[in-house]
């Protein structure tokens, strides 16, 4: 502890490296952002944090500003209301009069908030509008309030820099270098820039062509990622009145600092669920009858053939005659199955799982 | 993980995933983490840009080696060589942790006499590596007091990998860079379960926590606990079994994995397979396997499931069902507790939590763990031996898990085919970021197959120049055991002499062309090296017919 504060009335202590949204945040005293992201270096580049210190003639950016000794910081009087309500009716009068389809609205939950003007007109657009023909990032120029999120992300996390701030004045706008296809730069389209984009500006270009379900109707199932050992945590968003008892129909990262991956996922873990209800999927099971053809069968015959034709092998040789291969794919509790199916039914230690090293 | 065990006593990561951000060294070496972890390639990054030295021994020219201090670009299955070298600087130039090495560990002076033979400067004619980059690397490395080792296949699919994970275990003992945050040996795992299959039990030579499978006090516990008589013979390796398809193994129950794509030498084993009596394959969707198999079950895949993963850096969590398996698939549990019904073993389990249950209660490494405090605390990492216990976030606190640890000098051997007049080239084979494995799952993502649509081979320029190969031209690559075709990437991510390719794709099968000789311990095979040759197969109408291969 470094000395102590004053937040809203509240007398609290500072910790080394502290701003003044930190110590807040730590408190549950709660200042609006929309540049901030805990992954990310402070920008200060939004001015929705702006808060009042006593004694100082202009507000100051609690992002970026040091906790001091002694310092006297109000987060709700007039001036700061005023000006956080002055601040969104900006923003909203060079933005969509509509909430995004898909993607973050942080900035209509905040303008909601703070109570903003929305009749301030609306300028005219000069922001260069290009699709991409990637199949997972869209950028809606006209919803990018320039915070650079996305651009930080890219830079500071991810560390691609495939996108970056571009052009000047009313036309600056997020783009990859030589307004490339984001294929065709370092992206490795992880869908970072659009986790952290709170305008929706970067949004999921699948939930824009199948029809983007509103997220209150969406029910977020946490799970483990099924790729890579590194064992993210997901939050598969599932619609419960799409498919025959629900469908994933987007894949999101918990909270940053809450678990592993701190927010993250990659390509595989955020996009790659289509595979769930892909129409190859096996659904019934199968038996290759004496001329050698696969026929569907019912559960029962199945595994009445799959246990008769293993213990008939274990018959005519030996169990060591059979072999077990188990799957790094499966869970805890399968492998420990097929471990004890080898050991305890058939008397063999003929079982590996496949992933041996 | 099999060298783990014996070095250390624990065949995983020795720290959390989140510790690596505070490393100060990092030593990444047959990993593309990037690639193939990209989340903990995040925090290594971090660690980076907050200024830590990052050295990377690797022969392909990864993404990582960008942002690396230095790129120690050895020669393909000379690792060993290059990680005695540095272990002999260290020994040279008084680096040692003499209080670590005499308390902590055993067999020092036979690893000391053994490393007299690798001088870093002898090290430079065989890996390739300059001497004074090995020098560097090792002192630093020796140094810098959080400093964390990173390995993955690049590491251990080799016919010495074991041997591999013992010099990397060496210097570590050597600078007692171990039992602290940050500071360890860290092999990443390459599937969301491998940890955790296992912790499982799922190997030929331990039962359920690493309880070896012949230790005759652990085959009582086990038979008292499952009320049958169990095998005493060790059981045939992954690697065997494959050998012995058709041979001594003459029926497989295989779940959730298409040997047929990731097996080595695979023309081997499909002969193995025309021979084989009695197949049964457990999966999501019909893969190349599925064409050998007698009866195919339909399994629910991970989404549709309950159930728990164990991750790399040991976290048990909770895996579950958000969406119903589609038509009549089913969870691989409850398949197995019917087929295990009837073959005659009627087990009273009937939920996963139940399954976990039992798998804890005869392994004292997991005894603390149930799903109950995994729905109530989140992930916990074992070691945690009672309900009270609170997970072990980094290994060997205060003495090692072994009690000491075991140095084990490792002679270099050279990888079992070398480049030769007939087939001058070396062939690794890995993955890429944007697909998996058999890809059974990621090229059923169209937007991954926009990204990466079909099967290419990472060439050198110059490498390709000799032979008349274009960018973007289709080549053939064959080694003594098969052909395959894919396009030809003119890229100096790859040395002179060596080349590349993804195992993902079915019809360019890398395993038509790898070498099923496997690591003597683990059974593991060597995916990362084997002779190979490239030739330009020529368009139609060019001249002459394309040269006879297998079909795309």
């Amino acid at each position: 502890m470094t000395g102590a504060l004053r937040i809203d009335g509240q007398e609290l202590p500072i910790e080394a490296g502290d701003t003044v949204l930190s110590v807040a945040a730590r408190a549950g005293i709660e200042i609006p952002t929309l540049c901030h992201d805990p992954r990310l270096g402070a920008a200060g580049a939004c001015r929705s944090c702006l808060v009042e210190v006593a004694g100082e003639p202009r507000l100051s950016a609690a992002c970026t500003r040091k906790a001091q000794e002694g310092m006297v910081v109000d987060t709700q009087c007039e001036r700061v209301e005023r000006h956080r309500r002055n601040l969104l009716a900006l923003y909203l009068a060079d933005h969509p009069a509509a909430r995004p389809l898909s993607g973050s609205s942080e900035l209509f939950d905040m303008a909601d908030r703070v109570g903003a003007p929305r009749d301030w007109g609306r300028l005219e657009s000069r922001r260069d509008q290009r699709v991409d023909p990637n199949h997972y990032v869209h950028f809606d120029a006209e919803r990018c309030i320039l915070c650079a999120r996305c651009v930080r992300y890219c830079d500071e996390v991810e560390a691609v820099n495939a996108i970056a701030l571009a052009g000047r004045g009313p036309e600056t706008t997020i783009a990859t270098a030589d307004q490339r296809s984001l294929l065709d730069t370092s992206c490795e389209l992880c869908g970072g820039c659009i986790d952290t984009c709170p305008t929706g500006a970067m949004s999921e270009k699948v939930q824009l062509l199948r029809g983007a379900v509103e997220d209150a109707r969406l029910e977020k199932v946490r799970t483990t990622c099924g790729y890579c050992g590194v064992g993210c945590q997901v939050d598969l968003n599932v619609d419960r009145r799409a498919g025959e008892g629900g469908r994933v129909v987007k894949v999101t990262s918990p909270e940053p600092g809450s678990t592993v991956n701190d927010g993250n996922l990659c390509v595989k873990g955020r996009f790659a669920y289509d595979f769930l209800d892909h129409e190859d999927r096996l659904t019934t099971p199968l038996v290759r009858d004496a001329g050698g053809v696969l026929r569907e069968v019912s559960w029962d015959e199945a595994l009445d053939r799959a246990a008769e034709g293993l213990l008939a092998v274990k018959r005519r040789h030996d169990a060591h005659a059979l072999g077990f291969v188990s799957s790094s794919r499966c869970t805890m509790e399968e492998n420990y199955l097929v471990q004890k199916l080898a050991r305890a039914a058939f008397g063999t230690n003929n079982c590996h799982q496949c992933a041996a090293t | 993980m099999a060298g783990l065990v014996t070095t250390f006593g624990a065949g995983a990561m020795t720290n959390a995933i989140g510790e690596i951000r505070d490393v100060d060294f990092l030593f990444v070496t047959g990993s593309n983490t990037t690639e193939a972890h990209p989340i903990i390639a995040m925090e290594m990054k971090r660690a980076v840009r907050r200024g830590a030295t990052l050295v990377v021994a690797d022969p392909r020219r990864i993404w990582l080696t960008g942002i690396a201090d230095r790129h120690l670009q050895l020669h393909p299955g000379t690792d060993v060589w290059l990680l005695n070298a540095m272990a002999h600087t260290i020994l040279e130039e008084g680096l040692t942790d003499k209080e670590f090495i005499a308390e902590h560990t055993e067999g020092f002076d036979a690893l000391r006499r053994s490393l007299a033979d690798y001088p870093a400067e002898a090290a430079e004619a065989v890996t390739g590596v300059p001497a004074e980059d090995i020098r560097w690397a090792a002192r630093r490395y020796a140094t810098t007091d959080k400093a964390g080792i990173y390995y993955t296949l690049g590491i251990t699919e080799h016919t010495h990998g074991t041997d591999n994970v013992h010099a990397l275990a060496n210097l570590v003992l050597m600078t007692g860079h171990l039992g602290r945050p940050s500071t360890g040996l860290n092999p990443l795992r390459g599937q969301n379960n491998v940890q955790g299959a296992n912790d499982a039990g799922a190997s030929p030579i331990f039962l359920p926590g690493y309880q070896r499978a012949d230790d005759p006090e652990v085959i009582a516990r086990y038979e008292r606990s499952w009320g049958v008589s169990l095998p005493t013979e060790p059981g045939l390796n992954l690697n065997e079994m494959m050998k012995e398809v058709g041979g001594r193994i003459r029926g497989l129950f295989v779940m959730g994995e298409d040997i047929v794509l990731s097996e080595p030498n695979v023309s081997r084993l499909e002969e193995g397979l025309n021979r084989i009596e009695f197949l049964v394959l457990q999966d999501i969707f019909l893969n190349e396997t599925a064409r050998y198999a007698d009866v195919i079950l339909p399994a629910a895949a991970f989404a549709e499931k309950e159930g728990t993963f164990t991750n790399s850096e040991r976290r048990v969590q909770r895996v579950r069902r958000a969406v119903p398996p589609p038509g009549q698939a089913r969870p691989d549990w409850q398949i197995l507790l019917d087929l295990a019904a009837r073959c005659g073993a009627r087990w009273p389990l009937d939920t996963p939590a139940a399954i976990y249950a039992e798998l804890v209660r005869d392994t004292p490494r997991f005894a603390g763990l149930s799903h109950e405090r995994l729905e109530a605390e989140g992930g916990l990492q074992w070691p945690c031996p009672d309900p009270g216990h609170p997970g072990t976030p980094f290994l060997h606190e205060g003495g090692l898990l072994r009690g000491k640890g075991l140095f084990t000098p490792v002679p270099y051997r050279p990888s079992k085919e070398l480049a030769d007049e007939a087939y001058p080239l070396v062939l690794s084979t890995g993955r890429t970021l944007f697909h998996y494995n058999a890809a059974t799952q990621t090229r059923r993502e169209p937007g991954l197959h926009q990204k990466q649509p079909c099967a290419f081979v990472q060439i050198h320029p110059s490498d390709a120049g000799a032979r008349g190969i274009a960018a973007g031209d289709t080549i053939e690559v064959s080694t003594r055991r098969g052909r395959i075709r894919a396009t030809a990437e003119l890229t100096r991510e790859v040395k002179r002499g060596c080349i590349w390719m993804p195992l993902h794709f079915a019809e360019a099968r890398a395993n038509l062309l790898t070498n099923d000789a496997g690591d003597a311990v683990t059974g593991t095979a060597e995916y990362k090296v084997c002779a190979a040759r490239v030739q330009r197969v020529p368009e139609v109408g060019e001249g002459r017919p394309p040269a006879a291969g297998p079909a795309r």
